[in-house]
């Protein structure tokens, strides 16, 4: 399936910093991809470039197979850093404006979206009035208007309430159901852990790594263990062969196996024949957080 | 062309700072010359003897086919107030950030740039409407014997257009790349009332009066100073004539002035 959007060797600098090295890679449709990174990371730059608001030093993107134009923008639904309104008017007059240059949505539309949003109770009052998170409510609800089947957020979940950013969390999901594209910079790693299905992290401008969450995660399989005398089960496992290392979590062990090759049978086979019962035996996946440090510290 | 002018009527239509700063250029357009009519009735209502001479040096400016002249020269100074405005609806597209969004959403870059440009025509046309309705009104009030000769010197209304859509599009053009409302301003205000003025006038006895070619002499010498007032200048005629030559100049300049808008635009990062 074609992706519907490929990046190719994109780079971009400010003066002497380098916010993009060469950074390519494929979106595919109906995931949900979060971009992650430290602040400084090139996260923003890099939507703002597919969003025509930077230009690239090099390199080249495609939407749907073509390259980005006017076009291709009106049917993506975007969210960049900050919601961008004007000040004097309100929520559905902004809307227009929205919907005047982009063609999606309609009357009827605007009022839906402000309703998914929670803002149709002060959907006339004027955008300066608003708080923080009804500003970034207002902003999304731009992105969803005329139902598009790509949407970009930058931080969608920047000034929400706790209960805002569930609500917003729920809403992504639903739209990733219901088989929408959702390019999504975040570097709240829960946030995306939760929500994503593909990922890719950034670091000073060179992307470390990038594709499914679980191919990401998944380059180590770690095995949990643990029994009742925790340091006899230590030691015998200095006879286990086919770990890269141990590692004591309170009062279980992590054994840290190449991808592919952890056999809990096996494993509880050699306990059991060493004399000791297991009373824990699984395996367990690595956070995104975990993933993150280790690729962001190096 | 069209669903940009309806996009940028969406975004001004509710901005109060808008309607009240048309509202003083529509005032301030007839307040100006009234108060120049005022000055040249007292003159008049004197005494008989003195009456008849300002009539003999100065002819009646507000009468036809002069009005057309004389109360484009008046208005022309009160250009600062329409350059607010430009200044104002370009700069707070930077202040919301909404130059952005207007791309993100599905415009081009030159469509940006075009929107702003049919605002800068738009309020050009409208202040050019304010201007002919006043001109006209004084011609018709002051002498309703000279009316016949209404459609002389009309000339003057596409040339007041111009220097309007010229001198707006250097208000433009500041606002566009400094991006910031007070900024623009105070450089425009401080060029245009003094800079400009005082290197003018200094380069007319020291380097050929080169001062012509500044950017907004350019477009104030399509409307010279009317005839009451030029007669006195023995170079008038000069002036008068060379009117088409700078209408040349400055229809070149605004159009240099908007291809840079464009290329930047183009270019830069929003």
């Amino acid at each position: 399936m074609q992706p519907v959007l490929s990046l190719n060797g994109i780079s971009k600098s400010y003066g002497s910093i380098q916010a993009l090295k060469n950074v390519s890679l494929d979106i595919p449709q109906g995931c949900v991809f979060g971009i992650l990174g430290p602040n400084g990371s090139g996260k923003t730059t890099m939507l703002s470039i597919i969003l025509d608001i930077l230009k690239t030093d090099n390199g080249s993107f495609n939407w749907f197979g073509k390259k980005g134009s006017p076009e291709t923008r009106k049917h993506i639904g975007s969210l960049l850093e900050t919601p961008n309104f004007y000040h004097y008017l309100s929520a559905v007059d902004n809307l227009n404006i929205t919907h005047a240059i982009s063609g999606r949505g309609s009357a009827e539309e605007i009022e839906r979206v402000l309703k998914i949003v929670k803002l149709d109770e002060r959907k006339t009052s004027r955008f300066s009035s608003y708080s923080l998170g009804m500003k970034q409510r207002l902003a999304i609800a731009a992105a969803l208007l005329g139902d598009p089947q790509v949407l970009v957020f930058d931080e969608p979940t920047n000034g929400l309430d706790p209960v805002g950013i569930a609500e917003i969390r729920e809403l992504i999901k639903e739209l990733a159901k219901r088989g929408k594209t959702i390019i999504m910079a975040s570097h709240l790693l829960d946030e995306v852990e939760k929500v994503c299905t593909h990922v890719a992290i950034l670091k000073k401008g060179d992307l470390l790594t990038a594709g499914s969450v679980d191919e990401v995660l998944a380059n180590e399989d770690i095995v949990e263990i643990s029994a009742n005398d925790i340091g006899q089960l230590e030691t015998i496992l200095g006879g286990l062969s086919g770990y890269s290392h141990i590692k004591k979590e309170g009062s279980r062990l992590q054994l840290f196996f190449p991808v592919g090759t952890a056999k809990l049978e096996d494993v509880n086979r050699f306990c059991f024949e060493k004399g000791i019962t297991l009373n824990l035996l699984t395996v367990k996946k690595k956070s995104l957080e975990t993933k993150f440090f280790e690729l962001t510290n190096q | 062309m069209f669903s940009l002018i309806k996009i940028e009527w969406l975004k001004i239509k509710r901005y109060p700072a808008f309607w009240w700063m048309l509202g003083i250029v529509s005032l301030t357009y007839p307040g100006v010359n009234m108060m120049f009519y005022y000055g040249y009735s007292q003159s008049l209502a004197q005494s008989k003897d003195v009456g008849a001479i300002v009539k003999m040096i100065l002819g009646n400016p507000f009468t036809f086919p002069e009005t057309w002249h004389s109360v484009a020269y008046f208005s022309s100074f009160f250009i600062l107030l329409p350059s607010i405005l430009v200044i104002m609806l370009v700069t707070n597209e930077y202040t919301f950030r909404t130059h952005r969004q207007n791309i993100i959403d599905g415009w081009s870059r030159d469509q940006f740039i075009t929107s702003k440009l049919c605002d800068v025509l738009i309020i050009s046309v409208v202040i050019t409407i304010v201007y002919s309705l006043v001109a006209l009104s004084f011609g018709l009030y002051v002498d309703s014997n000279t009316s016949y000769r209404w459609s002389e010197q009309l000339y003057y209304i596409p040339l007041f257009f111009l220097q309007t859509f010229a001198q707006l599009s250097i208000a433009f053009l500041l606002g566009y790349l400094l991006k910031k409302a007070f900024i623009s301003l105070g450089i425009f205000l401080f060029y245009y009332l003094v800079v400009e003025n005082i290197a003018v006038t200094w380069m007319q006895f020291k380097l050929n009066d080169l001062g012509r070619f500044l950017p907004f002499e350019i477009s104030d010498r399509l409307i010279p100073p009317p005839a009451f007032m030029g007669r006195f200048n023995k170079d008038y005629d000069k002036v008068l004539h060379a009117i088409p030559q700078f209408v040349v100049y400055s229809i070149v300049l605004t159009a240099l002035i908007w291809l840079l808008c464009f290329r930047v635009h183009r270019k830069r990062d929003l």
